[in-house]
């Protein structure tokens, strides 16, 4: 389990216009940072943000359907003050949908981080038994 | 905002977030739970989680007390929420500003 980002807005462009700014580096420059990409399905992509500690996004495409759908891993390179997030960790996924006299664009990021659910693996039962038991130990209230 | 999402990247100190998430737990107690590691390895993680704000410590005489933070972690999501709302804006008045230079100039043409 993991959190999602999810943002949905209403673009007076056509998605073809719209799928332009995802997949061609000018354009992509224009709105998020700096970009080096291979547009294809399998192919990587590459942001540099120019905000903050200008931290570069790393990601891959994993689907690719023009003027539809496009689905791509997002990771943080490790650079000084860039927020740790392995490559492959989580994954945006843009939907463009005619609406209108334009777009209605869908965006969701989802495998974000998060400690507060619950977390399967032998390794953390074990850790929260033994609490239980140390707990327990001292009698806390 | 990155120091939550770095200070949570790491496994040992996402265990100490469990064990803080329902009550407050003593710097002591946290440790024992980390028979494998340094105390003083567990210490520099309970830094690295409050000056992350990902918890709050409370001082009584020479020990100390740790509790999660929940909003901290709502802050660490909240950097990606903030960089995609005001891209995706940015983004929004690109692609509207070129769609109308586009039907601007099929206008021209379909004027002449």
């Amino acid at each position: 389990m993991s959190r999602t980002i999810e943002q949905t807005l209403h673009i007076r462009a056509r998605p073809e216009t719209v799928w332009r700014f995802f997949t061609d580096p000018a354009r992509l420059a224009r709105w998020w940072g700096t970009a080096e990409l291979d547009a294809r399905p399998g192919g990587t992509l590459q942001v540099a943000m120019h905000e903050g500690p200008r931290p570069v996004m790393r990601g891959r495409f994993v689907e690719f359907v023009p003027y539809e759908r496009l689905v791509f891993t997002f990771g943080w390179e490790a650079t000084p003050g860039a927020p740790d997030m392995a490559p492959e960790a989580s994954r945006v996924e843009v939907t463009l949908t005619p609406d209108g006299d334009g777009t209605e664009l869908t965006l969701r990021h989802s495998g974000l981080p998060t400690v507060l659910e619950e977390e399967t693996s032998d390794g953390w039962t074990h850790l929260l038994h033994r609490l239980g038991e140390t707990a327990e130990r001292q009698e806390l209230p | 905002m990155d120091d939550a999402l770095r200070a949570v990247a790491d496994p040992t100190r996402r265990a100490i977030l469990v064990l803080v998430r329902d009550r407050e737990v003593a710097a002591g107690e946290i440790a024992e739970c980390f028979p494998e590691i340094s105390r003083p390895a567990v210490s520099q993680h309970l830094r690295t989680l409050t000056a992350a704000r990902l918890v709050d410590v409370r001082r009584a005489g020479n020990r100390r007390f740790y509790r999660l933070r929940p909003e901290g972690l709502a802050e660490a999501v909240t950097f990606l929420e903030t960089m995609w709302s005001t891209s995706l804006s940015r983004l929004q008045s690109e692609a509207e500003q070129e769609e109308r230079a586009h039907t601007g100039d099929q206008d021209v043409k379909g004027s002449l």
